[in-house]
């Protein structure tokens, strides 16, 4: 693969001042794009992103910036990550909003919703040559001489992926000056209430069971903020019934037509989910398989650190069952991202968080685990993408 | 009845006999894996093993086998270890044979292609190199499968030299000693296309063999990346080398004693120490005869390694069973293809390696 330019512009990029514009016109029309373009349709994650990049949204982000004097950082390189399509999105606009001028090298494994998207971004390049020029996607090799060369001449990089990804992708000098950011792969979990589940209402039960598809299976579970750890908060008795009739109400959904229609599993990702179980088990760090159809159970004794890199997803859920919040503490590591939660009050999760000073970097409910937010593991992308005065 | 199947010939059992006593080995061999290897026993946690058809058997994802090292005897038993080709880059299987599954291997392999080749050993003219099977401690899959099938026939001579091109003075001697009577040929059954066949036909070669047979397998992929039909082969081989029964065969290192020979109908027989069960992705329950799913083989031969039950990672559907046209009991079956592979997404993103096997580090 030769070094290709997705989005080329004549015009040479120049940096501007924070929230320009002409970047805010630039995401309204690419947000315009997304939400009436019909190949974007079938995609939810680039229907969530056109939402995200409406002006209002893109006003409330960005109005607790204004005043603090923010100034662009200069040129600024990203690694996009394969496993979520439209990521790279959301952290080069916010970049690109910071007045910056932003190189995003796509991996090659992105495919389906990033290639409507690349055309989405290809057709802007004629109306938006300035901001186009600010925001060039790039496809080529990891190793290409023109991706090396332009390292060594940027004042920022952002890598998203694997560790081995992130630690090959730093072998590459940068300026002494130049700031690095990286996003490693991390494990997230949920936990969910036994009691609020066997008091919920059928309704309620439903919301949860949708709301937890969504989170974790769009992107076939590969996220990493897609939750790999099922933790059961409550009485013994108590969750014994409240498993029953969430996964019941889980099954219930992802068989249904609109189940089957959004989180649709290949036959080789049911498998790999399966082989996936079995090797967990074998290495003895879960046990008993239980195949329901469209997602695999497993017990759990624990967050089990090791799951970071061996949990491949797919549909593969390790359940853990706890009686207090408090029994996790111990086990978090700098590796444990976005806790989701259901049942549990907002101020009972706080109030836990504060005891704990290693791990989880974000909570939120169950339904929320998606959702970009512009503090992305523990870093405010927007101060991390400016110079403050 | 047969008291025991692994006696018993190959293609004369019908359902009503061989499931009662296949259940009951599949069983034993179960519960001797679960206490004579750690990883199965947890994998069957406290199951209790008594399963009351074939379908309750546990079944392992056959990549567990390049995961981890899995066998149920102890390393001083080892006799051998088969391994599978694989691609460039991945794991190969390692499939662990006490002398003892070994044995049973040869005595089974004898026994289901004798009723291909008849009793008497013939001259052999294999469709590969000799290089293959020079390395003997470790055995490539397509080593061991000349090297298995090597002694149902004398006179061994390889059709092609070590650069895969074709040794035509070798074939040449071959046919004329032996042309006018029944040979043994065997090969993969890419090679036998692409460096045989297809060899043959463009450096403008024929032989007019009188009666041989030939046996391939390795699998279908690349032939029908190439549009090669099953029927294109056949016909390409009588064409090119006389008067031929060809007989493809489906197998895999990781399950010994389950091979799987195409009759003169095309339909691929389970002989009586093995069978297949077609389960459907993602419920993994089995599907009714004629549903395509992912094949699950049995097989009453792995007692060394937990291999007796596996998920294979093909494609198929089971046509009958102990009512084939050709006359031979058993369940029959067509092949239909390797499941279509995803990319492994993960977070191993930007990262430009293949990772998709569990905890390998690149």
């Amino acid at each position: 693969m030769s070094f290709h330019v997705v989005n080329p512009t004549a015009t040479e990029p120049q940096l501007a001042a924070f929230a320009d514009p002409l970047a805010l016109a630039y995401c309204k029309a690419l947000s315009h794009a997304l939400l009436h373009e019909p190949t974007a349709r079938p995609h939810s994650d680039l229907i969530a992103l056109g939402y995200w990049l409406r002006p209002a949204n893109i006003e409330r982000i960005l109005s607790p910036y204004r005043d603090f004097g923010l100034r662009p950082l200069g040129h600024v390189f990203h690694a996009a990550p394969g496993n979520v399509d439209s990521l790279f999105v959301y952290s080069g606009i916010l970049s690109v909003l910071c007045g910056n001028l932003n190189t995003i090298r796509l991996s090659d494994k992105a495919g389906g919703s990033a290639e409507v998207l690349c055309g989405l971004v290809q057709n802007l390049a004629t109306n938006h040559p300035e901001v186009s020029g600010r925001f060039q996607i790039i496809r080529s090799n990891r190793d290409a001489a023109e991706l090396i060369q332009l390292q060594k001449h940027i004042d920022g990089r952002v890598l998203w992926g694997s560790n081995e990804g992130i630690q090959a992708l730093r072998q590459r000098p940068i300026p002494a000056h130049a700031r690095e950011l990286t996003f490693a792969n991390k494990l997230s979990f949920a936990v969910i209430s036994s009691k609020a589940v066997i008091t919920a209402k059928p309704n309620e039960l439903q919301q949860l069971a949708i709301n937890f598809a969504r989170d974790n299976l769009t992107f076939a579970q590969q996220a990493c903020s897609s939750a790999k750890v099922i933790v059961w908060r409550g009485e013994k008795e108590n969750t014994a019934q409240a498993k029953q009739l969430f996964w019941q109400a889980l099954s219930t959904f992802l068989i249904s037509d609109e189940g089957q229609s959004k989180y649709p599993l290949t036959e080789s990702e049911h498998y790999r989910a399966l082989n996936n179980a079995q090797d967990l088990v074998m290495a003895g760090i879960v046990s008993r398989v239980q195949t329901c159809g469209g997602y695999i159970r497993v017990a759990g004794k624990g967050l089990h650190q090791t799951l970071v890199n061996s949990h491949q997803g797919c549909g593969l859920f390790v359940e853990v069952a706890i009686t207090e919040l408090e029994e996790l503490t111990s086990e978090l590591t700098a590796e444990h991202q976005t806790m989701s939660y259901w049942g549990i009050s907002e101020m009972e999760v706080s109030n836990w968080l504060r005891t704990c000073l290693i791990g989880i970097d974000r909570a939120v409910p169950i339904g929320k685990a998606l959702d970009f937010n512009v503090v992305w593991d523990g870093i405010d992308l927007i101060r991390a993408f400016s110079r403050q005065l | 009845m047969p008291a025991n199947l692994l006696e018993a010939s190959p293609y004369g059992v019908p359902m009503a006999e061989k499931t009662p006593l296949l259940l009951e080995g599949l069983q034993a061999l179960s519960k001797h894996h679960q206490h004579h290897c750690l990883a199965y026993q947890r994998l069957l946690g406290s199951e209790a093993g008594l399963y009351k058809q074939l379908s309750e058997l546990p079944f392992l994802t056959v990549p567990l086998f390049k995961q981890r090292q899995l066998k149920s005897i102890s390393e001083g038993d080892v006799f051998k270890v088969l391994t599978s080709s694989g691609t460039t880059g991945t794991v190969p299987s390692r499939i662990y044979l006490d002398a003892e599954t070994a044995k049973l291997q040869s005595r089974v392999l004898v026994k289901i292609m004798q009723e291909w080749l008849g009793k008497q050993r013939l001259p052999m003219l294999i469709w590969d190199s000799p290089n293959v099977i020079q390395n003997r401690t470790s055995f490539s899959a397509r080593g061991a499968g000349i090297q298995g099938l090597s002694f149902l026939g004398r006179y061994h001579t390889y059709a092609l030299n070590d650069d895969m091109s074709l040794n035509i003075p070798a074939i040449e001697a071959f046919f004329e000693r032996f042309g006018s009577e029944p040979v043994f040929m065997f090969g993969f059954t890419f090679m036998v296309w692409k460096f045989g066949l297809q060899a043959l036909k463009d450096q403008g070669f024929r032989f007019n063999f009188q009666n041989a047979v030939l046996i391939h397998s390795g699998g279908w992929k690349k032939l029908e990346d190439e549009a090669v039909s099953a029927n294109t082969f056949n016909t390409t081989a009588k064409a090119m080398l006389g008067q031929l029964r060809v007989h493809n065969f489906y197998g895999m290192v990781e399950q010994v004693g389950s091979i799987f020979v195409a009759c003169e109908e095309g339909h691929l027989h389970c002989p009586s120490y093995a069978d297949v069960l077609v389960r459907e992705p993602g419920s993994w329950q089995v599907q009714a005869h004629g549903q395509a799913g992912v094949l699950q083989v049995l097989s009453l031969l792995p007692r060394s390694y937990p291999g007796h039950s596996l998920l294979t990672e093909d494609r198929g559907r089971i046509l009958g069973e102990d009512n084939c046209a050709c006359g031979r009991k058993g369940k029959y079956f067509e092949v239909l293809g390797r499941m279509a592979k995803v990319e492994a997404r993960g977070c191993s993103d930007t990262f430009d390696g293949s990772g998709s096997t569990t905890g390998a580090a690149e």
